[in-house]
């Protein structure tokens, strides 16, 4: 949980702001609503008339009017609800597109730290999901709000035009009707997001591991153990969940309580004042009757709430997304030339994690040096290193003599890193991720390289096959050669490459050989990860993690 | 779609109760607003009545508010007591499904976590995506179900029939247009439903694949950076975006269309009775205390309706989170029936003969291990080694008599403990055997642990355990050099001590630390067959 929820409502306007919606397209779905709901209204107070006066036997014609708005409001109050659901839904997604945009923009321009760092799950829930929450902001909480700011006050000017106190006291219950729910709604999502996420987080690790240590307790006995684990966890979680509905239930019963309040206070007043002769019956029936139709907008808000303070928290986790460094400065030059890697006493961590062990080596142009080590030991994070995306946690790594730095990553540092990204487009399309202006021809010879080429040939459209998303139909040898291709067409002269030897078998080792010696033959110096010791004869320099 | 999970009703029993409760609170509803409405048309009658009112114009549900009601104070107390019930009830309404909600989801998580571990190893690893998906999350989508769907769909059974029988009692001409209408509300959504059907599902198709291609387009940004190529896709991330608002509009415009048919016939229908009422006083046809009550009760009859639609989605989602849990519950468990070989023999002292042990892998395409023979002696250290993939961890996993074997036989002093049709009673054999899985797990305290200290802590009680057959699988993984070392001395102890320790590694210290070194491999399911 963030240390500081106080600054939720700027972050999530900030978020509304970026999504470029406009107040007049707001301004529309709120009029489009306003008349939907004003409709239930209307159909309220003229039928009420209506009945009153045709009570009084006046002519048919004195009640014609009455009878026609009457059928108006009950067909304008369908139609304009859908015209208001349409233009809500449609200001929204405009606004998501914009914003979804701009976060990749943003996202991009950020440091290579930031970008290297980001884990597949959260980014995708980031862009995805929570971009998508901060949209409904718009459709279930501005919206909704400010259809039943403007109802609430089509109602009061209603039945204060007729009997002012009336009015004053329809507005006073409705504001307690709109604002008591609010704050109690409020509570309750704040207890939720504290007691109840942490709750949840026990249920989560109880339940996980009751099933996925299930063989292990069946060996030890202590299944009866993780159960109660589980089932306290369980109870736990149930109890958080009461305490964030107590306030939600005085909110139900709070929206209960200010509309029969109001009932009661405008059939009193109606009753009074025809009795003292101040108003005639109709009039008097419509001030009476209205609070039964006038409190449907108010009913709206503590679902906004709920979807406020649930956009609140996206639009929060959106922004922790990109801030945490300053953008890089555009355009680095790319460094062109011969120029030796040099890696002196270098020690790697990400922040807050245990530092490896200093390493020293010089890799000249056109030289391999392979890292290796146990798993888990920081061999990726050397590599980040290397790229230039992470500052080193003590000595140096240069590159002809500059150290390296988030400008060199990509452009002068290229990184294939383990689970670098198969795109869900063609084989062809794969390979110009590495350069925009790769050829049919030039994509042929890298995939021959890495012995890709009969695959790819078998493929329904040949090289311009389209993969599944995340490159998840191609098996995992495959990918890693298709990696490879892709690696081998970078134009960067420094070429970082992760390189798990378990979804290469032999011939997938040879693939790498000769991608590899390609590479250095052509003067680019190469800096291998592996778990392979047979991948060693290939470096001209071997650096080990391993203590 | 079900409203309501039959399941749910007879198997979980605080949802039973709640349903129950819901729909007497829906009734206890139903008679509030009927008193409302009779009471203010009691109070509003006298001011708006040309005439001095002297029939009861309410019939015989006037049984249910006094005609005293007609002066202003016995009016408005009587009011009061109403808003008052009507405040309580909804307080009590909404506590009450929350917390019977709560219960239902921590009931049926425990019922799905307990199958899971009682349908054993193999078949929990193949869905545990799914179902920890389920259990952590899923099962949530029942809460709205419970707190917004379920007293609306209470309120529409209770509510809407009483109003009718109501109307009915107070003015049939009014009853006959609510009544002709309502079939009309399901009839017409089915009809819009049909006809916009292949539209919708069209649009939901692209939907989902513009969704898929501008995920997989912002998944792949840490490789963009990575090779310098970030700033290119920001446009195509918006063609994508706006593709798919399209799409998304199309199917909106079409799919809120049945809302709209739901509102507009409820609303033109109490707009109907209003004006025929209208007109029916005029000529007299109708008493004017009798026609406030309608006016008031008509809208009420349509609301709970109204709403149930409102809630729709909470049904769809709560109902699909039930009907996973179902059907994990009732699916084929897939778990052969072993005969059983009586108790265990005594392991200590007693040599474990492997014959021909093999384990299909989940799509059956391989034998993993393939068949696997070899013999532990008490005393002695057996290396099992292999390339990842080939079966090890299967093979200790099997031997544990968890995972069923697929042939072969495992057996002690030449008696057979496992075979693939049959097993010792698993108590009287898991108590002679310690095993220690890769990434072991010990229970929810021990998670905030890094791997490295719950591979000691696991490995610290096999070791102290005195079990005479030990599993362990990687033993040395995760740990630093003094730790491995040290994990390997004990090893050796426990075994001159008269253990049989029997570890999957590929660590040379380990194996150059046993007596002997078993090779384990994978065969073709039809090559073995």
């Amino acid at each position: 949980m963030s240390a500081r929820p106080e600054s939720d409502p700027t972050v999530l306007r900030a978020a509304i702001r970026d999504t470029g919606v406009t107040r007049w397209a707001i301004a529309r779905a709120i009029l489009a609503g306003t008349m939907a709901l004003g409709s239930a209204v209307g159909l309220a107070a003229v039928s009420a008339w209506l009945i009153a006066k045709a009570a009084q036997m006046p002519s048919p014609a004195d009640v014609a009017l009455a009878a026609t708005v009457v059928r108006f409001f009950g067909i304008s109050r369908g139609v304009f609800r859908y015209v208001e659901r349409l233009a809500s839904h449609d200001a929204a997604l405009r606004g998501v597109v914009t914003l979804r945009e701009r976060a990749y923009d943003r996202l991009a321009r950020s440091g290579a730290r930031t970008v290297l760092g980001l884990r597949r799950g959260d980014i995708v829930a980031r862009m995805g999901a929570d971009l998508d929450a901060i949209g409904d902001a718009v459709v279930r909480a501005v919206i909704p709000v400010g259809v039943a700011v403007t109802v609430s006050a089509i109602a009061v000017a209603i039945a204060g035009a007729l009997i002012p106190l009336a009015g004053l006291a329809l507005g006073v219950a409705l504001i307690l009707a709109g604002v008591v729910p609010a704050v109690l709604t409020a509570r309750s999502a704040r207890i939720a997001a504290v007691a109840g996420t942490r709750a949840r987080a026990e249920v989560t690790a109880a339940a996980l591991s009751a099933m996925d240590g299930a063989a292990e307790h069946r060996v030890w006995g202590t299944l009866d153990e993780a159960d109660a684990a589980l089932a306290g966890a369980d109870r736990d979680a149930e109890h958080a969940h009461e305490l964030a509905a107590r306030p939600a239930a005085w909110a139900a019963g709070a929206q209960a309580l200010f509309q029969g309040l109001a009932v009661i206070a405008l059939v009193a007043l109606g009753v009074l004042a025809v009795r003292s002769g101040d108003l005639d019956g109709p009039s008097a029936a419509v001030v009476a009757l209205l609070p039964l139709a006038a409190f449907e907008a108010m009913g709206a808000v503590p679902a906004a709430v709920q979807q406020y303070f649930r956009s609140a928290a996206a639009a929060r986790r959106l922004a922790e997304l990109t801030a945490e460094d300053a953008p890089e400065p555009a355009a680095p030059a790319r460094m062109t030339g011969a120029s030796s890697l040099v890696l002196d006493g270098l020690s790697v961590a990400w922040p807050g994690a245990e530092p490896t062990r200093p390493v020293t080596a010089t890799v000249d142009a056109g030289a391999v040096l392979a890292v290796v080590g146990r798993s888990g030991v920081g061999k990726t994070t050397l590599l980040t290193t290397l790229a230039g995306a992470l500052p080193p946690a003590a000595g140096t790594a240069t590159l002809g003599g500059t150290e390296v730095s988030p400008a060199l990553t990509g452009t002068t540092i290229a990184m294939t890193a383990e689970d670098a990204h198969v795109f869900g487009t063609t084989v062809l399309e794969n390979l110009r991720v590495a350069r925009g202006d790769v050829t049919e021809d030039e994509a042929w010879v890298a995939l021959a390289l890495v012995g890709l080429d009969a695959w790819v040939r078998g493929l329904p459209a040949g090289i311009h096959t389209e993969l599944g998303p995340g490159g998840r139909t191609v098996s995992g040898g495959e990918r890693r050669r298709l990696l490879l291709a892709r690696t081998s067409l970078v134009p960067a002269p420094v070429l970082l490459i992760d390189e798990p030897a378990e979804h290469l078998d032999d011939s997938g080792a040879s693939a790498l050989r000769a991608m590899v010696s390609r590479m250095t033959a052509e003067g680019r110096t190469v800096v291998l990860v592996t778990h392979d010791l047979s991948l060693l004869d290939l470096a001209d320099a071997v650096v080990s993690l391993d203590d | 779609m079900k409203p309501l999970d039959p399941r749910l009703i007879r198997r979980i029993g605080p949802a039973r109760r709640h349903i129950l409760v819901t729909a007497g609170l829906g009734f206890l509803t139903s008679l509030l607003i009927l008193a409302q409405a009779l009471l203010l048309a009691r109070m509003l009658a006298p001011i708006l009545s040309p005439a001095p009112l002297d029939a009861d114009g309410l019939g015989w549900w006037g049984r249910i508010v006094p005609e005293g009601a007609r002066s202003l104070a016995t009016g408005l107390a009587l009011l009061a007591c109403v808003v008052a019930a009507r405040t309580a009830v909804q307080w009590l309404q909404e506590r009450l499904a929350h917390r019977a909600g709560v219960r239902v989801v921590s009931q049926l998580r425990e019922m799905v976590v307990s199958h899971v571990v009682a349908r054993g190893p193999r078949w929990g690893a193949s869905r545990t995506a799914d179902v920890a998906t389920l259990v952590t999350r899923g099962l949530d989508d029942l809460l709205p179900y419970f707190v917004r769907y379920l007293p609306q769909l209470a309120l529409a059974a209770t509510v809407t029939p009483v109003m009718i029988v109501v109307v009915l009692g107070l003015d049939w001409l009014s009853a006959v247009i609510v009544v002709a209408t309502l079939p009309l509300v399901p009839a017409f959504m089915i009809l819009v439903g049909l006809v916009t059907q292949e539209r919708s599902e069209r649009h939901l198709e692209a939907i989902q694949r513009l969704g898929t291609r501008t995920l997989d387009l912002i998944e792949g940004l840490p490789t963009l950076k990575a090779l310098g190529r970030e700033r290119g896709p920001a446009a195509r991330v918006r063609e994508l975006g706006d593709a798919q608002r399209r799409a998304t509009m199309g199917s909106l415009r079409v799919a809120f269309l049945s809302g709209m048919v739901l509102e507009l016939l409820t609303t033109l229908a109490v707009a109907i009775v209003a004006v025929t009422m209208g007109f029916r006083l005029i000529d007299g046809g109708i008493g004017i205390e009798t026609a406030l009550a309608v006016l008031i009760l008509a809208p009420e009859a349509y609301l709970p309706i109204r709403n149930v639609g409102t809630h729709f989605h909470a049904s769809a989602d709560g109902l699909a989170a039930a009907d996973a849990a179902f059907t994990l519950l009732d699916g084929a468990d897939g778990a052969r029936e072993r005969t059983s070989l009586g108790p265990a023999p005594a392991l200590r002292g007693a040599t474990l003969t492997v014959a021909g042990l093999a384990v299909a892998t989940p799509d059956g395409t391989r034998l993993a291990p393939g068949p696997l023979t070899f013999a532990a002696a008490p005393g002695t250290v057996t290396a099992l080694r292999g390339p990842n993939g080939e079966g090890k961890s299967t093979a200790l996993l099997a031997l544990t008599g968890l995972l069923p074997l697929d042939a072969g036989t495992v057996a002690v002093a030449g008696a057979a403990v496992l075979r693939d049709d049959a097993a010792v009673d698993e108590p009287s054999w898991l108590a002679q055997v310690a095993w220690v899985p890769q990434r072991p797990d010990l229970g929810p305290s021990a998670r905030t642990l890094s791997l490295g200290q719950r591979q000691r802590r696991a490995l610290a009680r096999a070791f102290e355990s005195g079990r005479p057959l030990v599993l362990l699988d990687e033993p040395t993984s995760h740990l630093d050099r003094a730790s491995r070392a040290d994990v390997i001395a004990r090893m050796r102890a426990l075994a001159d001590a008269g253990a049989t320790v029997i570890v999957a590694t590929h660590e040379a210290e380990v194996l150059a630390a046993a007596d002997a070194v078993v090779e384990v491999t994978a065969t073709r399911t039809e090559v073995a067959a």
